[in-house]
């Protein structure tokens, strides 16, 4: 995809012309907007705390960018996520150390499973994937709210490694020290990137968009289109673990309806990746740009000194005005292309 | 030889009578299906109270289900995940206008119009013209709806109590029956008329049904889906007021609770989720279904994780048994 063989000029040239360079300069003025409104922007504290608050929406992000270019779309992945949240904390038992480890496992389990239903439905079944999620969101958030009716739950203590690695008491202190300069919200990140770095390096990769873009002629040329629909599912639930992992470290609890609004800021923030929702089109990467010009954006409502009770208005007009202006452009840049074709 | 031929035909006919109500036949055996469940293992389960109870409860899935059945038959995936939040934010505001006094009604009435027209424009809009899914962008809309009355209610109590006539409508009953019941018998076969005998029902489910024909005949497809979200907003918008007379009261998430249901009730009742079909008594149906279901997980001792639970597996159990497309080779 990135031919680094291409010199200066012309490299920046193709750069400008790129379809994707208008998100670039989103993320680029609202990065600076951010960095003028908040107070120390360029701390290193505050750039922890901002990495922080933005890693659980990247990971689902990238998750459902994935997803939604095998040409599925996951309505479920806030539930999902609440739930691996009640889950991981009803295995836990604090002063218990190796129960941190059972939650490990069978959090993990939990996900697979989560992806494995979405995508035997999506993939196997070939049901419509928004509505065969919906219907799936709902068993999660029903599984979810009998294991935590109320919020709550009980952590152990190394599970912070995952947030705030200081806060340990028995950690070593080169890890403290490495907690201190790398966040580890942005190891997660960071290892959400490698999982896609690979998978995209394989086959797999290949078939996903081969899949997404178009679903007849991969299976005539022999791709086995259900199993790839369910392993997109299934590296969704990869990020969806992740993410659950960051939750119940910063939280120290679990939340039957914490996740359900990321479901669709996700969905959102793809779309302002420039992937387009009929699959097969656009990089997870990008899908990443979008994460952070949907965090960034949050980021400034809340230094606009906004009242609270107009950001659940103000973020939902905010994200139909993104997906709508996202899709007019995406419109325009088609028939733009195909208008070049004929020409 | 004719005999054999006319017995052939007959069998057909059958065959085919069967086949067409083949849905409403499982909806209908679904019901007795738990009906008989809950006999065994629930103590008085089946008295004329609790099944008058459960058919005034179900009217109100039914109803919001009409909204879904409206945007599905349109096609083009068509759902509508705002249709609840219409209805509290409608049941917010006029509760307010209304508060106990039937003189105001029609305004309140004027203003569920208009909000449901304006949100429906705009969900019309959206799918329709800019192709984006109705999911995404209904469930957007339900989160815009959600903001407002976040807005409106902050800080203070919602205000306001519905006029005496909604009450009678929505919660009163006549000698046993709730009336809600009758009125929901009245709508049918209105709705029936409208969607089968009807130009604008042709349209409808022509546009679902094939949108390349419909389009070659003369329909314009965008302007027909984009005018069912209208509906679907509006007869929620109405729903409101109908909930608010049944509440007493109106509260932030009154609404937001027949979402599920109502699209849950659209597919037991055996409308295809691809547009271009669809059958009202099915949908009634598949509401008593789900409210009957959900007695019985609350009989049972389940609260919502179990009715959450039991509505999203016959979700994606009927969703697999119905719209299944696998290949096969």
């Amino acid at each position: 995809m990135n031919r680094k063989n291409n010199a200066g000029a012309s490299a920046l040239k193709r750069f400008v012309s790129n379809h994707d360079f208008p998100r670039l300069l989103i993320l680029i003025a609202m990065f600076a907007l951010t960095a003028v409104m908040q107070k120390n922007f360029f701390a290193i504290k505050s750039i922890v705390r901002n990495i922080n608050s933005f890693t659980p929406l990247i990971l689902l992000t990238m998750g459902q960018a994935v997803v939604i270019i095998s040409g599925g779309l996951d309505l479920s992945v806030g539930s999902a996520l609440s739930l691996l949240t009640c889950v991981a904390t009803s295995v836990m038992r604090e002063g218990l150390p190796i129960t941190g480890a059972y939650a490990l496992v069978v959090t993990f389990a939990v996900a697979i499973v989560i992806g494995l239903i979405n995508g035997i439905g999506i993939g196997f079944f070939r049901v419509p994937p928004l509505i065969v999620t919906f219907a799936t969101s709902y068993i999660w958030l029903g599984i979810a709210l009998f294991l935590r009716p109320t919020p709550g739950g009980e952590t152990v203590d190394w599970f912070q490694m995952f947030y705030k690695i200081r806060n340990i008491e028995g950690a070593p202190a080169a890890l403290k020290a490495f907690g201190e300069i790398i966040p580890p919200a942005l190891v997660l990140v960071l290892l959400g990137c490698l999982v896609w770095w690979v998978v995209s390096k394989t086959k797999t990769g290949r078939y996903i968009y081969a899949v997404g873009s178009n679903s007849e002629s991969a299976y005539v040329t022999g791709i086995n289109t259900s199993w790839v629909q369910i392993k997109a599912c299934l590296i969704n639930s990869v990020f969806i673990f992740l993410a659950a992992l960051f939750f119940v470290g910063q939280n120290g609890s679990g939340d039957a309806r914490m996740g359900d609004p990321l479901t669709l800021k996700a969905i959102a923030a793809v779309v302002v990746g420039g992937i387009a929702l009929t699959g097969g089109r656009g990089s997870v990467y990008y899908a990443l740009v979008g994460a952070l010009i949907f965090s960034f954006v949050s980021k400034i409502i809340f230094f606009a000194n906004i009242p609270n009770a107009f950001q659940t208005l103000f973020s939902g007009v905010i994200i139909i005005v993104a997906i709508a202006g996202s899709q007019m452009y995406t419109l325009s840049s088609r028939k733009e292309m195909e208008e070049s074709k004929l020409t | 030889m004719s005999t054999r031929s006319m017995t052939n035909l007959q069998d057909s006919v059958a065959y085919k009578i069967i086949d067409r109500y083949k849905k409403l036949i499982i909806a209908f055996l679904l019901i007795v299906f738990l009906f008989v469940i809950g006999e065994f293992t629930v103590e008085t389960f089946l008295t004329l109270g609790q099944v008058l109870l459960t058919l005034k409860l179900a009217s109100f899935i039914a109803l919001f289900a009409l909204c879904q059945m409206v945007a599905i038959a349109g096609g083009g995936t068509g759902l509508d995940l705002s249709v609840g939040y219409m209805a509290t934010i409608t049941a917010v505001f006029t509760a307010a206008i209304m508060d106990g006094r039937n003189s105001y009604l029609w305004i309140a009435v004027l203003v569920a119009l208009g909000l449901g027209i304006a949100v429906g424009l705009v969900n019309g809009l959206l799918t329709a013209y800019l192709k984006l899914p109705p999911l995404v962008v209904t469930l957007a809309m339900a989160n815009i709806l959600q903001g407002v009355i976040n807005v409106y209610t902050a800080g203070k109590n919602i205000t306001g109590r519905p006029s005496p006539v909604l009450r009678i409508i929505a919660a009163k009953s006549t000698g046993i029956f709730p009336n809600i019941v009758f009125l929901l018998i009245v709508i049918t076969p209105i709705v029936m008329i409208i969607m089968y005998k009807t130009k604008l029902g042709l349209k409808l489910f022509g546009s679902g049904a094939n949108e390349t024909a419909a389009y070659l005949s003369g329909v314009n497809v965008k302007m027909v889906r984009c005018f069912s979200y209208v509906i679907s907003s509006t007869l929620a918008s109405l729903i409101g007021l109908l909930l608010l007379g049944n509440m007493g009261i109106a509260f932030k998430d009154m609404g937001s609770n027949y979402v599920m249901p109502s699209i849950a009730a659209v597919v037991v009742g055996g409308v295809s989720l691809a547009g271009g079909d669809g059958n009202y008594i099915g949908v009634i149906l598949g509401a008593i279904f789900l409210q009957t279901l959900t007695n019985l997980l609350v009989a049972l001792g389940w609260g919502d994780d179990g009715k959450w639970i039991g509505f999203g597996i016959v979700l994606f159990a009927l969703l697999i048994l119905y719209l299944s497309n696998r290949r096969k080779r």
